[in-house]
């Protein structure tokens, strides 16, 4: 089984925090991309493979004519094998993302959507850049619903200078979202956001704030029996994200498009190069993981997920690490016979205890 | 040939212009051609050179020629810095005569005096010679009677030069053969040598750097060093112009240097005297005494495991450095380590860098401490430099501090600022005396833990740096003096410990836990910091617990991305050191060392 993962690198615009490879061009930029992206796929060497999951994200996905990415659909049909119950998402832009979209998506076998919300307030909304307003969001939620999607996911940001993101969840949840993803905010190099920060003009919140805003979040949705399966997503039942799910739990998966990646679900890991033109050369990046790699890798993805990692999974003893037995006894990791997962209480600051199992 | 050598050294203040008169005697002489000249050569060291002062002795070897003679003049370089007293003997026991440089702007300074008195009880012939007439505040005449009246030896014909601009450096060049004595000696004498000083070639092992004063030695001659009961037989002798040039021998009141297959560095001593194994001299050359260190630390790596680089490290600076001492220190904290002694702060300061520099190693330093007397109960004495070595409170009678005599040199207007700071610091105050219109002399007794803090500092900003500073030892004093701790989550950090006057320890024990609670990073717990004395807790400050780290979106599956992030940070946590559970970045122990540059 492997999950496929598509990737169209267009936007209407640039929000001031993002760092992905995607920018706004017209539409015989756009038609090139898709005819080397066909191509890709139809030539790439997986086929006979089963598929389980297949995932459209970007950039925008919903701001291409709906019949390109149809078409992609459609070609990846053929060259794998692409079961009924294969979960088949789409990333959208509310703003962009009209009833007839949503029809044709609906129509090309498309199952899952999720929708960029970030906020419902639309004054953080301006202040990210973000085109749509809080109506458009909760609109193309229910525009989803009405064309006879059932998995609805929308994605909101922690760490912003206002808004309250639980009264955003509860909207969210009675427009019908299944699946909330929530991340915290980051400044990353390059951005706008850089910059307003650097200008003081961005009045962010700091970390405990965040931190606070995160755990009144987690509690609402566990309120709402939305099961918290990983740090940042939360589901109800039967509406995980299996696409997400097979990155963290090593599962295979191929990438298409500019910049995205792939993982043979042993060792190797290889990426299409992040600049047009060399993605169009098909240079790509890999790497052959080293035992000790898998390891952490192992760990550190696991550690995200509520399930935890296996202790047999991992190649050496980590049994009789010091810090992993203080860790047992604080009761930071808790541990079911071979299992291992991290206490949700300091999912917050899983980094500084994956780091210190690995060190 | 001897009677026509002349062995001689520069003795001078700081920024006197020693090295750019080395310099210009060796372009005179033709030693080294004009475009190959790189400024100030002797100062080889790449630090010595930025901090513009020299540490290490050069000799350089020089070619003159005067009245239809030729002459050898060997010039044997000093260091000027009070920290390094010992090394201007080391020099002036190599050689008959001494020029002394006085900046025509400035006068007679300090340091100047101290080793010109050296230079004469030493034997020495003195040529004081007057520099820097070039600029417009050049008082020659003033100059010249400082000379007298100050040291005591005469001056009227002292050359007037200009070392920068290359004015009358002829005229030094004359006098070095006129006025300095050849060397004595036999060179059919059984063989006598100096070492003088040493340093350390990857492919000829130790150098010595020597001084014959009897005898002749060659190569393959079977030599034994006297203090280090040691035999080796020479593989290489030369000199210095200034490069490294091989020579077939060194005669009586040559100086040069020794290469002989040395590998133990510990057998080279500087000071040693070095003689023929099968024809051995009756007398050893008087060595030089050994100076005590008054400034000590704990030197570690950052890297743990690089401990036994940073011992090769040490050994290799002491060869050529005879004051550094060392011995092997163990820190709950830092772990493995060396507590080192130093013979001021400027030298503990060029030995640091010059380990990071030359042996690329990174190091922790812990705050520097002076050596304490202590006198317990029970009438044991102990000598204790490091502060976790200190007994407890109960078991002590009496501590006693080092003192020394301070003599600052200041323009009168920064006077009640000087005096001000020496109170401050517990000075004892003992005289003050106007030296011109335009400089006073203050002398003060003061505790060198003191000094040894933050005073060169606060000197200089308090007199914007128009006051020198000179010092001697002068005996021991009892004080009321306490060991501070820091405590990070209830565990003692030992690298972290201080003596302190009891008075200053509470405003230093909470500067210290306000810093460390910057410095140190959020943890998974709360990190209560506290200062105490004994069981009593005098500051505290607590760093709450981390409440997020980056909880990126692993996107589109890029794992690769994260896993590296991951272990850039892994690497970065190399850096720390661990006290019971809490992590501490190795910026945490040098941080404290500089408390007041960020008030």
């Amino acid at each position: 089984m492997i999950g496929i993962y598509v990737h169209i690198p267009f936007c209407e615009s640039k929000c001031v925090y993002c760092a992905f490879a995607s920018f706004v061009k017209d539409e015989s930029f756009q038609s090139d991309y898709f005819e080397f992206l066909n191509k890709e796929i139809r030539t790439c060497k997986f086929e006979d493979r089963q598929v389980s999951s297949i995932y459209f994200g970007g950039g925008t996905p919903s701001c291409v004519k709906p019949e390109k990415v149809a078409e992609i659909l459609a070609v990846i049909k053929a060259k794998f094998n692409v079961l009924g119950n294969t979960e088949i998402t789409i990333e959208c832009n509310p703003c962009s993302t009209s009833l007839e979209k949503l029809k044709t998506y609906y129509l090309a076998g498309f199952n899952r959507v999720s929708f960029g919300v970030q906020s419902l307030d639309d004054d953080m909304l301006k202040f990210l850049s973000r085109r749509h307003t809080k109506a458009q969001a909760l609109d193309a939620i229910k525009n989803a619903k009405a064309v006879g999607f059932e998995n609805i996911s929308a994605d909101l940001l922690l760490g912003l200078p206002a808004g309250d993101i639980i009264s955003d969840a509860e909207k969210l949840i009675s427009a019908g979202a299944k699946h909330i993803s929530a991340y915290m905010l980051q400044v990353e190099d390059g951005t706008p956001l850089k910059d307003m920060v650097k200008r003081g003009e961005a009045n962010l919140p700091n970390d405990d704030q965040t931190v606070d805003n995160y755990q009144k979040l987690v509690d609402f949705l566990q309120k709402n029996r939305f099961l918290q399966y990983e740090i940042s997503n939360f589901a109800l039942n039967g509406f995980k994200s299996k696409h997400n799910y097979a990155y963290w739990t090593g599962q295979a998966y191929m990438g298409f498009g500019l910049g995205a990646h792939s993982f043979d679900g042993k060792n190797r890991r290889w990426a299409n190069a992040n600049n047009l033109d060399d993605y169009y050369k098909r240079k790509i990046t890999q790497e052959v993981l080293s035992d000790s790699e898998i390891n952490e890798e192992k760990i550190m993805l696991g550690l995200r997920c509520s399930e935890g990692f296996n202790l047999k999974d991992v190649s050496f003893n980590l049994e009789d690490k010091q810090d992993f037995k203080q860790m047992i006894e604080d009761e930071i990791l808790i541990r079911e016979k071979d299992q291992v997962r991290l206490n949700p209480k300091y999912y917050e600051i899983s980094n500084s205890i994956i780091l210190k199992l690995l060190s | 040939m001897k009677k026509n050598i002349r062995n001689f050294c520069i003795i001078a203040h700081i920024d006197h212009g020693k090295s750019t008169l080395a310099d210009r005697l060796m372009e005179q002489t033709g030693s080294v051609a004009k475009r190959d000249m790189q400024s100030q050569l002797l100062d080889s060291m790449e630090l010595e050179r930025e901090k513009g002062i020299t540490i290490k002795l050069t000799p350089t070897r020089m070619n003159y020629h005067l009245n239809g003679q030729d002459y050898v003049l060997n010039l044997i370089d000093t260091p000027g810095h009070v920290d390094f007293t010992y090394e201007v003997s080391r020099s002036l026991a190599a050689c008959e005569g001494a020029i002394l440089i006085v900046d025509a702007t400035q006068g007679v300074e300090a340091q100047t005096l101290a080793n010109a008195y050296m230079a004469i009880d030493a034997n020495l012939e003195i040529l004081p010679v007057i520099n820097k007439i070039d600029l417009p505040s050049a008082q020659i005449e003033k100059s010249k009677k400082e000379i007298e009246d100050v040291i005591g030896i005469p001056a009227q014909d002292a050359p007037c030069i200009s070392a920068k601009e290359g004015i009358n450096i002829d005229e030094v060049l004359k006098k070095i053969v006129t006025d300095f004595p050849s060397p004595k000696g036999d060179e059919n004498e059984p063989l006598k040598c100096l070492v003088f000083d040493s340093f350390y070639d990857n492919f000829k092992g130790a150098i010595c750097l020597i001084r014959v004063f009897d005898g002749q030695v060659k190569v393959g001659d079977k030599i034994t060093f006297m203090q280090a009961g040691k035999q080796y037989e020479v593989t290489e002798v030369g000199v210095f112009t200034p490069k490294m040039e091989v020579k077939e021998s060194l005669m009586a009141g040559e100086v040069g240097y020794i290469a002989a297959s040395i590998k133990s560095l510990s057998d080279v001593r500087v000071g040693d005297t070095i003689t023929m194994t099968e024809k051995p001299t009756q007398e050893p050359l008087p060595g030089y005494k050994e100076v005590q260190p008054v400034v000590y630390c704990g030197v570690f790596a950052v890297d743990g495991s690089r401990y036994n680089d940073l011992k090769e490290a040490l050994l290799k600076l002491k060869l050529n450095d005879a004051s550094l001492q060392f011995t092997p220190e163990v820190s709950t904290a830092l772990g493995f380590g060396f507590r080192c002694g130093f013979l001021g702060l400027l030298h503990l300061e060029i030995i640091t860098e010059r380990i990071e520099r030359e042996f690329n190693l990174e190091i922790i330093t812990t705050a520097p401490s002076v050596s304490y007397k202590v006198i317990k109960t029970n009438g044991e004495e102990l000598e204790i430099s490091n502060p976790s070595n200190l007994p407890s409170p109960v078991e002590i009678d009496k501590i006693l501090e080092p003192m020394v005599v301070a003599s600052l040199f200041t323009p009168p207007e920064y006077v009640g600022a000087i005096m001000e700071l020496c109170q401050e610091k517990r000075g004892i105050y003992k005289n003050l005396v106007y030296l011109d219109k335009s400089r006073v002399r203050i002398d003060y007794r003061l505790p060198l833990g003191e000094i040894i803090y933050d005073f060169f500092d606060r000197l200089k900003s308090a007199t914007k740096g128009f006051a020198s500073f000179d010092y001697e030892m002068d005996g021991m004093m009892s004080a009321k003096l306490v060991k501070l701790d820091i405590l990070l989550k209830g565990e003692k950090c030992d690298a972290l410990s201080l003596i302190v006057h009891e008075s200053f320890a509470y405003n230093r024990g909470r500067a210290i836990v306000e810093k460390l609670k910057k410095i140190i990073p959020r943890q998974l717990f709360e990190v209560p910091i506290q200062a105490a004395i004994g069981n009593k807790i005098i500051a505290r400050e607590t760093i709450s617990a981390l409440r997020k780290d980056v909880l990126a979106k692993c996107y589109g599956g890029d794992v690769t991305r994260k896993r590296k992030l991951l272990e850039k940070q892994k690497e970065g946590k190399k850096r720390m050191r661990q006290i019971g559970s809490v992590e501490i970045p190795s910026e945490a122990f040098l941080s404290i060392l500089k408390l007041d540059e960020d008030k």
